[in-house]
């Protein structure tokens, strides 16, 4: 037989040479959250890539300057959709730092419980998703079971089981119901073994650790400089976390480890995370001690928080107080502040002006996501097709507050 | 000029002699709360909102009073002090007195304890209350009580859906009775019908036996009531207050001009009441109920399209036939022609300057009709027997163009009749002649074309209507009968196809080919400024800040 390039002059194929355009998402099942990343390809080598974001931009800024400071909860929510909680403790803690008004002691342990349960979902969802896409499927079971297990919690306590809507300027919606402690002291072991297993699964398969090490490395000058936070950052083993390095609430009374990476790969971010999760089961196991079961949540101050139903369906009084907070929503003096919080990506920041009324007069999110996913171009930039599903994947982008 | 000063809360505060020290409060933009009193009406000193603590003259002491107060810890009351605190709404002030309002802890319990008393056997009614969202019952809860209820008996019922006359419905339980209601009746509208019967938690506004409530200002009860014991029947469960826009505006009722905030609904752009907009100069504090139900001509019975013979038509195709009509047949008299304009003391002074100077300047029109709503009532507080905004207004248009005297509708009538005049341009839509005579008369017309906001005889008899805004939807000016000229805002959107009434002018001369180059209401208003100058001693005064004569603030 002869060979196949016999005719072909000093072994030359003809082959197109011109690098080719191909459209990640924005309709993908590993782009999360619609995102749209344009690659220029070299075989399968990535010359060039191009993160577009906001496909999921629904105006969130703009929405807060109409109704009332207390409506804004609800938007909240739909930021960091794989946490809500979280956001909405921020963006509450933000309003209260305007008020100049501290909840009582009993509602900051209550905040740091579901915050840190909101936290370890987030993870999970994170880490379990990353799993599978990379073709371990049961792992990403286990996860969001364990998921389950803290979203049946929220249910109980909030109603909903994801979009909580439950944080409220001055203190939370309800007071934890009497068997919240019972639950989470329960449910936490059962989550952490559930994980566990989940984690044996998977860090002991070599196709497992090939994708992640090694693959999608960045700098810690390069994360700092892009004005990452959060686990990604921590990853490269730069040492920040608001809860430890500016405490809120009552962050300075808990014991816990901060998790960090040594060289910013996909498995430092993985492994941050699940180490991340074990600490916020340690928050969670002291906050509960410290917690007690009788006391005020909200503050006590009618100027911001709505009384009992039975007041305002029986007296005027009450009647007068939520009308003034629903009708007007509640005067926030005027003026700027900056509050900013440790969310499940990192500093979840609110910039927010009052002009005295009931309404925001301008908002500002500075979500972790923005910053992380703009570092991603740089990241995938060299390597080939398959390393951007982890890459993606472990940089945790949230469209919800991504897009603001 | 000032008397003197006093301190509120170590601020300075001039006052004139006489003046109550919340009346100089008032003025110096300071709030010191209150319900029962009006700054145009006297002062009972009744509701003890005001209380103020007032420092003694040099030299004395002050005056104490001994109570008992409760003290949590022993659980049980003990004897203590409180100075004695006055009504800031009766006390005069003096030169270098001394008072403390909101920063002191005495006046401020005492506001808390009215408030609490106020509403000891207040109703559960915000949601079902038209006062709720502007009521000061919320509002000072809000500010100066903040506390929960404390007594458990049930309230004192009281009457409530009084009728009181046509106009306004009582509702006993809600009445804080600080007697605003009965100061109006008796001070303003010189008609003491009110008065109040029982005492104590049984006291409630009655009107006098025989009588209903039924003079001229019966709906200024109802402005002045700080909570909502009084309502009005034309706005009662119309709308919620929170969901209404406000616009400056002029009632067009009569000469007066009263200024007024004319409330819409943005969502469905209507308007919904008027209130009283405060000018000393003009109307007080206060409008006439006549007034007040006169913000629906906004609405009712608006002609919002063109029609040409009958026919519903746009503007330019209107215009288009106005031009066919009147082109050769647009001579005045001084041009050898049978032509005129009517202009309408309903408009406003940029309407009937525009359709003036088209026909003064390009016509050769010498003479002109006026067109107005017919004489009524009046009285010696507010009606004004001319029921037209703008009657000055037409006049001081003919005395800049040097258009003369306008003619009434009759002699216009009459000149139809007579042959004299075969082709009008009319503004306005109100007549004050005999309907019957006029509509014969302008139907003998060769051309006829009517710029009108409503319809009406003139619409009808016209060969050609064009709509015109309202004075709700459009800026303009109105001269009232004592010379004050005063600027309206476009509080609502434009109307069906209306088009401002000076506009419909400066198109339909630019149609017949003359040279008119307003591009804006600037421009229209540089004209009036230059018909204007050199300027007459007799121009009106800028008596209202917001409403100087002919600014020409865009």
């Amino acid at each position: 037989m002869e060979p196949l390039d016999v005719e072909l002059e000093d072994g030359e194929l003809e082959l197109p040479t011109d690098p080719m355009l191909l459209n990640m998402g924005p309709s993908h099942p590993a782009m999360h959250g619609t995102v749209r990343i344009v690659v220029e390809l070299s075989g399968e080598t990535i010359n060039k890539a191009d993160v577009q974001i906001g496909y999921l931009h629904r105006g969130f800024e703009k929405m807060c300057e109409r109704g009332s400071w207390t409506q804004v909860f609800p938007y909240v929510d739909r930021l960091n959709y794989a946490s809500p909680m979280l956001n909405n403790v921020g963006f509450a803690l933000a309003v209260e730092k305007m008020l100049g008004v501290t909840v009582p002691e009993r509602c900051q342990h209550y905040r740091v419980l579901l915050g840190e349960l909101a936290r370890i979902c987030d993870h999970l969802v994170c880490s379990g998703a990353m799993a599978m896409e990379l073709g371990a499927f049961t792992p990403f079971l286990y996860f969001i079971k364990a998921r389950d297990m803290i979203w049946d919690i929220f249910e109980e306590e909030t109603g909903a089981r994801l979009t909580n809507s439950f944080g409220r300027v001055g203190g939370m919606a309800d007071e934890p119901s009497p068997n919240f402690k019972e639950m989470v002291r329960t449910t936490i072991p059962a989550v952490v073994d559930l994980i566990t297993d989940g984690e044996n699964l998977l860090l002991e398969n070599r196709i497992f650790l090939d994708r992640l090490e090694d693959v999608g490395i960045i700098a810690r000058e390069d994360a700092v400089a892009l004005g990452w936070s959060g686990v990604v950052l921590r990853s490269t083993g730069a040492n920040y976390d608001v809860r430890k390095h500016h405490p809120y609430m009552t962050y300075d009374r808990y014991d816990f480890d901060v998790p960090v990476g040594q060289k910013g790969d996909n498995y430092d971010r993985f492994m941050c995370r699940q180490a991340e999760i074990k600490q916020s089961a340690r928050i969670i196991e002291q906050a509960l001690d410290m917690m007690a079961d009788e006391g005020p949540v909200n503050v006590d101050d009618p100027r911001i928080i709505l009384p009992p139903k039975e007041q305002v369906y029986n007296t005027i009084e009450g009647t007068i107080q939520h009308f003034k907070i629903v009708m007007e929503g509640i005067k926030v003096p005027a003026g700027e502040c900056y509050s900013y919080t440790e969310s499940g990506n990192g500093e979840l920041g609110f910039y927010m002006v009052s002009d005295g009324s009931g309404t925001p007069w301008r908002l500002r999110i500075r979500p972790p996501s923005f910053a992380s996913t703009a570092g991603l171009e740089e990241m995938i930039t060299g390597m080939m097709i398959p390393d951007i599903v982890p890459t993606f994947g472990s940089i945790n982008m949230i469209g919800g507050e991504c897009d603001h | 000029m000032a008397d003197g000063t006093i301190t509120i809360d170590g601020r300075e505060v001039p006052f004139e002699k006489g003046q109550t020290i919340i009346k100089a409060a008032y003025k110096a933009g300071i709030d010191i709360p209150h319900y029962c009193w009006h700054p145009g009406l006297s002062a009972p000193a009744n509701c003890r909102m005001c209380l103020v603590d007032v420092e003694p003259p040099p030299g004395r002491g002050k005056m104490m009073l001994d109570i008992l107060e409760y003290d949590k810890e022993l659980g049980d009351y003990v004897p203590a002090k409180k100075p004695k605190l006055q009504p800031a709404c009766q006390m005069a002030c003096a030169d270098g007195m001394v008072v403390h309002s909101d920063g002191s802890d005495d006046v401020k319990r005492a506001r808390a304890a009215v408030q609490e008393l106020l509403l000891l056997n207040h109703p559960v009614d915000c949601p079902i209350c038209d006062q709720a969202g502007e009521c000061d019952l919320q509002d000072y809860w809000l500010e100066h009580q903040r506390t929960g209820k404390r007594m458990h008996q049930e309230p004192v019922h009281k009457p409530k859906g009084v009728v009181f006359g046509e106009t306004i419905v009582y509702d006993g339980e809600r009445c804080i009775m600080c007697t605003r209601c009965i100061r109006v009746s008796a001070e303003v509208a010189q008609d003491p019908v009110l008065d109040m019967r029982q005492r104590g938690n049984r006291n409630e506004i009655i009107v006098s036996q025989g009588r209903e409530l039924d003079h001229d200002y019966s709906l200024m009860t109802e402005h002045v009531c700080p909570v909502g014991a009084l309502t009005s029947n034309h706005f009662r469960f119309k709308a919620r207050v929170w969901f209404l826009r406000t616009g400056r505006s002029v009632c067009q009722g009569c000469a007066t001009g009263c200024n007024a905030y004319l409330d819409y609904d943005p969502r469905d752009n209507k308007p919904y009441r008027y209130r009283p907009r405060d000018n000393e100069e003009v109307n007080g504090y206060w409008m006439c109920d006549a007034g007040m139900l006169s913000y629906p001509e906004a609405y009712e019975g608006r002609l919002l399209h063109a029609h040409v013979g009958g026919d519903d038509a746009t503007v330019p195709e209107a215009i288009d036939a106005a031009k066919r009509q009147l082109e050769g047949h647009a001579g005045g008299s001084s041009a050898g022609g049978k032509t005129t304009v009517v202009l309408s003391a309903r408009h406003s002074l940029e309407d009937n300057f525009a359709l003036a100077f088209v026909a003064k300047r390009f016509m050769g029109i010498d003479e002109v009709y006026v067109a107005r709503r017919p004489d009524g009532d009046e009285d010696d507080i507010l009606i004004h027997k001319d029921k037209n905004p703008n009657s000055a207004g037409v006049a001081k248009v003919c005395e800049l163009l040097e258009l003369g005297e306008p003619k009434t509708f009759s002699q216009l009538v009459a000149a139809i009749g007579d042959g004299l005049i075969d082709h009008v341009i009319s503004l306005g839509s109100e007549i004050d002649s005999d309907e019957a005579e006029a509509r014969a008369a302008l139907k003998q017309l060769k051309g006829y074309v009517a710029i009108c906001t409503h319809e009406g005889v003139m619409s009808d008899a016209a060969q050609i209507a064009l709509p015109a805004c309202s004075w709700a939807e459009v800026r303009g000016t109105y001269i009232n009968a004592k010379g004050h000229a005063q600027k309206t805002d476009a509080v609502l959107e434009k109307y069906g196809e209306s088009f401002p009434g000076w506009q419909l002018a400066a198109a339909l001369g630019r149609a017949l080919g003359y040279k008119i180059d307003w591009r804006g209401r600037a421009d229209l208003e540089q004209a009036m400024l230059e018909a204007d100058a050199p300027p007459t001693p007799e121009a009106p005064p800028e008596e209202d800040a917001e409403a100087p004569a002919q600014g020409a603030e865009s």
